[in-house]
């Protein structure tokens, strides 16, 4: 004969074995719905104005630009033909956000090693200091190869144009600043059209984990 | 037995001499040992604030761009350099476990003393670094001689 006590205790562990269940049927539910979005994955969103001429849509892209890299090289629009690359705006005396920026942009460098087809582009906004043998220098210790991470410099309007314009990034001196610029800590994803196809903050390192999958979806869609 | 109990005697008097000599010292340890948490504590908010961008915050540096803070022989064989350099910064060559670092630290001429103490504390005594508190005073008559103020 079982007391009240245990009686009530047998019920509370039925229930519990009941709300064991729910739980089960939920979370395999929930991991289903998720495998189906994965499967129907969405594609990358293509960044700014776009415009339809005659039947093609024609979508906001990267204008001409020509800059030089840390080994002289020229670097235009024409060094990025059939590549994925990221891009970023920074200053190598600054040291607020860009060696947080640069930390996370090493850690896209060494995810992307065995990518042949992607390339980062970082350019400087204070080209007056950082001229092409400070950026080889800075490159270098930072551990990066030129072939695969550029680091260019240029006419310092062109690069604010550009940043603006083209990246919608914000870049420009301001001597209120301690540092003497303003700029944004964004990394931009653009594909082999040179079109934006992410935006994240440099800074944090989820948004950069998320740059890197987002790398491997825009490979895997544009093959 | 008259010897035996000599020799409790003997062990029981050296047992309450040592714990007579400890406790004040104890008392002396724990009121250091609150300064010092006090001391770490605030470092590593102004670390955090002012060194760990570039420094990183678990002081590895950067490639060869920001050197590390971890067993770094430079920080282990110049202490006043390092105060001085944290409130004045840095130009020029500077060697760390046998790499040249060349990238110039600008200081932060609006640390103060205090804070400046406090940072080279909890860098001193992070990462598997051990030193000292660094007093307040220590880092003031440092600060007040560094070449470059």
């Amino acid at each position: 004969m079982l007391d009240t006590r245990s009686q009530t205790l047998i019920i509370r562990i039925n229930k519990l074995r009941q709300y064991q269940v729910n739980r089960l049927l939920l979370c395999t539910l929930t991991t289903l719905f998720l495998l189906s979005c994965q499967m129907n994955e969405k594609p990358l969103p293509i960044f700014g104005e776009r415009e339809v001429v005659g039947t093609d849509t024609v979508y906001h892209t990267i204008a001409p630009f020509a800059f030089v890299d840390q080994d002289s090289s020229l670097v235009t629009n024409e060094t990025f033909k059939d590549n994925i690359y990221v891009a970023d705006f920074f200053f190598t005396s600054c040291r607020t956000i860009c060696p947080i920026m640069k930390t996370q942009m090493l850690r896209v460098y060494n995810a992307t090693a065995e990518m042949p087809d992607v390339k980062i582009l970082s350019h400087t906004i204070d080209p007056e200091y950082d001229t092409v043998a400070l950026l080889h220098d800075f490159a270098n210790r930072l551990g990066a190869e030129s072939n695969r991470w550029h680091f260019v410099t240029g006419v310092k309007d062109s690069i604010y144009k550009i940043a603006q314009t083209s990246y919608f990034a914000t870049a420009m001196e301001d001597k209120s600043e301690p540092d003497g610029f303003i700029h944004s800590g964004a990394f931009l994803l653009l594909d082999k059209q040179q079109r934006i196809r992410g935006k994240y903050d440099g800074t944090k390192e989820e948004d950069v984990n998320r740059l890197i999958i987002d790398i491997k979806r825009l490979r895997r869609d544009e093959k | 037995m008259k010897s035996s109990r000599m020799l409790i005697f003997i062990l029981t008097s050296i047992l309450v001499w040592i714990v007579a000599a400890c406790v004040p010292d104890n008392q002396n340890k724990s009121e250091d040992s609150v300064k010092f948490q006090q001391y770490y504590v605030e470092g590593e908010r102004l670390y955090k604030v002012y060194c760990s961008n570039c420094h990183q915050s678990d002081g590895s540096g950067l490639g060869r761009l920001y050197p590390p803070l971890v067993r770094s022989d430079f920080m282990q064989k110049n202490l006043a350099e390092v105060i001085c350099l944290i409130k004045y910064g840095r130009k020029g060559e500077l060697w760390v476990n046998g790499v040249m670092y060349n990238q110039p630290m600008k200081g932060n001429p609006g640390l103060t003393e205090l804070e400046v103490a406090e940072i080279a504390t909890y860098i001193y005594n992070s990462w598997g670094n051990v030193h000292d508190r660094v007093e307040v005073a220590e880092a003031s008559s440092i600060l007040a001689a560094c070449p470059d103020r």
